[in-house]
């Protein structure tokens, strides 16, 4: 059986503080306790900015957005659930607007043709294609662009099921809370997204 | 369970999301059916290619993200400056003062005006009470009666004066380089209650850092004021004191000791900007004890800058 995917996401907060106490102590204007909070949970975001948007470039201004809006507007938080989901509301509204923002501008591949042959955005990320090993690499050259293929004819809803399932490691029925949708919802989104791609990617290892 | 609803299943089984019940049908209509366990074989080698797809981001873009963050956040400039699209931050206190910034951003040199906050004053003049609606009392009101008497001299029968504790807020306007507006401002900076206030007066006082009690002040916020922003904001006011050593030796403390990671890495550029010989034990200590990566690595390039090595032999 399946486990969730590794790295599920997990606050780590110190165990003096607990998540509520630090909530109210950034309502009260206290700075530190809201770089706390952030350092609680930014890892996770970062990772689904890069892995979903898969441009360093969108993934930072995906952070910085969406942490400034929790500053702005944390005085609103109620406590009717979880500061997780309602975090990630807003994290996923940003990356749901960029997503469709490529779309309407057709830039969804990340291996992009050129004249001096196939160009993988993954590029965009130095540090990682600089330790990359030899074996990964030829994968992603050959498999890579039939990945995102697969993945660019999902639609951002679908994409963002998946994402938060298969890489974030988050319940179904917690992703239809962030997306404002039910169980039942992102139940059908996630299968259509498995179909899809394997309806395009086929049997392979 | 047949094969159809078997292969809808399949994703929901792979990633743990069926009932118990469920599960142990569909695991035995696959020990069963050979099509429909290659169907959940294909989603396991769905899986693990997606899985080597995944790109864990680089400490370095965390550490820039974080960075520009708190950048963003402890510096209103930023935050004022990126977006008149930001709302004001709510009621917060600490936050208070950000939408009402525009009369505090004055030229420098201009006049200053202070508020000095709300001072009791108990106005028992009877020329001095301004008639209000009796209809609109408010418990504030109710609860600020002192003293109650029947109105003498010319009254009419059955009127009685009620004496009323109000608060008042006084202004004071003068030239920042008055000594005595100074010694106002030089009060307000180390009100313990109100941040806002304190981060205010280091923002008006900066611009006077050549005065040694602003200096002093300045020195002695950015080393002991509890809130990040005041701390930054005095940081600012030094950085034309680098080379003093006095201001030196202060800074590197704020480095080695400060709680936050934004005003660490704010005294790391203060002080390399006079970066000697001298500095290279330091912020080689530095690295070693740093545990924030972006300071680290800022500490890191001033190190490299100065052709020393980062490490100790």
């Amino acid at each position: 059986m399946a486990q969730d995917a590794p790295g599920a996401v997990g606050a780590r907060l110190s165990p003096k503080l607990d998540e509520a106490s630090l909530i109210r102590a950034v309502q009260r204007g206290d700075q530190d306790a809201f770089e706390q909070l952030v350092r609680a949970y930014d890892q996770s975001v970062l990772r689904l900015a890069v892995n979903l948007l898969r441009s360093q470039e969108d993934a930072r201004d995906v952070f910085q957005e969406a942490f400034l809006r929790v500053f702005r507007s944390i005085d609103s938080f109620r406590f009717d659930c979880s500061f997780h989901t309602w975090l990630y509301r807003i994290v996923t509204n940003i990356c749901l607007d960029h997503l469709r923002k490529r779309k309407v501008r057709k830039e969804e591949q990340a291996v992009v043709d050129t004249p001096e042959g196939p160009l993988d955005r993954m590029n965009d990320f130095p540090e990682e294609a600089a330790h990359a090993d030899p074996e990964r690499n030829l994968w992603n050259v050959q498999i890579g662009q039939r990945i995102e293929g697969a993945l660019g004819g999902l639609t951002p809803r679908e994409r963002m099921v998946f994402e938060l399932r298969h890489y974030q490691g988050l319940r179904l029925r917690n992703i239809g809370e962030i997306l404002g949708t039910s169980e039942e919802a992102a139940k059908n989104c996630l299968f259509r997204a498995t179909q899809k791609m394997r309806a395009v990617l086929g049997d392979f290892q | 369970m047949n094969c159809e609803s078997v292969t809808k299943l399949i994703p929901l089984y792979f990633y743990g999301e069926l009932p118990p019940d469920e599960e142990d049908s569909l695991e035995q209509h696959l020990d069963t059916c050979a099509a429909c366990a290659r169907r959940a074989e294909a989603q396991r080698e769905l899986s693990a290619a997606l899985d080597r797809r995944e790109i864990p981001p680089s400490a370095a873009l965390l550490a820039e993200c974080r960075h520009n963050l708190m950048r963003a956040v402890y510096h209103q400039d930023a935050i004022v400056g990126q977006a008149g699209s930001l709302r004001p931050i709510g009621n917060r206190p600490l936050l208070a003062w950000l939408p009402s910034l525009g009369p505090w951003r004055m030229p420098l040199g201009a006049s200053a005006l202070l508020a000095l906050g709300f001072i009791t004053a108990r106005l028992t003049a009877p020329g001095a009470a301004s008639p209000f609606n009796l209809a609109s009392l408010t418990p504030d009101v109710i609860a600020s009666v002192r003293s109650v008497q029947p109105t003498h001299d010319g009254g009419r029968p059955g009127e009685v004066q009620i004496v009323l504790d109000e608060t008042r807020r006084r202004v004071v306007s003068g030239q920042l380089g008055d000594s005595n507006i100074q010694r106002l401002i030089l009060a307000a900076a180390h009100d313990e209650n109100n941040p806002a206030l304190r981060w205010e007066s280091v923002d008006l006082l900066r611009s006077h850092s050549d005065s040694s009690p602003v200096r002093e002040l300045l020195l002695n916020r950015v080393a002991e004021d509890p809130n990040a922003g005041v701390r930054l904001k005095a940081l600012d006011g030094l950085k034309a004191y680098t080379g003093d050593p006095e201001v030196r030796k202060v800074l590197a403390q704020v480095l080695m000791h400060d709680q936050s990671p934004g005003v660490r890495i704010a005294a790391v550029d203060a002080l390399t900007a006079h970066a000697g010989d001298d500095m290279v034990g330091f912020l080689q200590g530095v690295v070693q004890k740093e545990d924030d990566t972006y300071v680290r690595r800022r500490c890191a390039k001033a190190l490299q800058d100065m052709n020393a090595s980062v490490g100790t032999f």
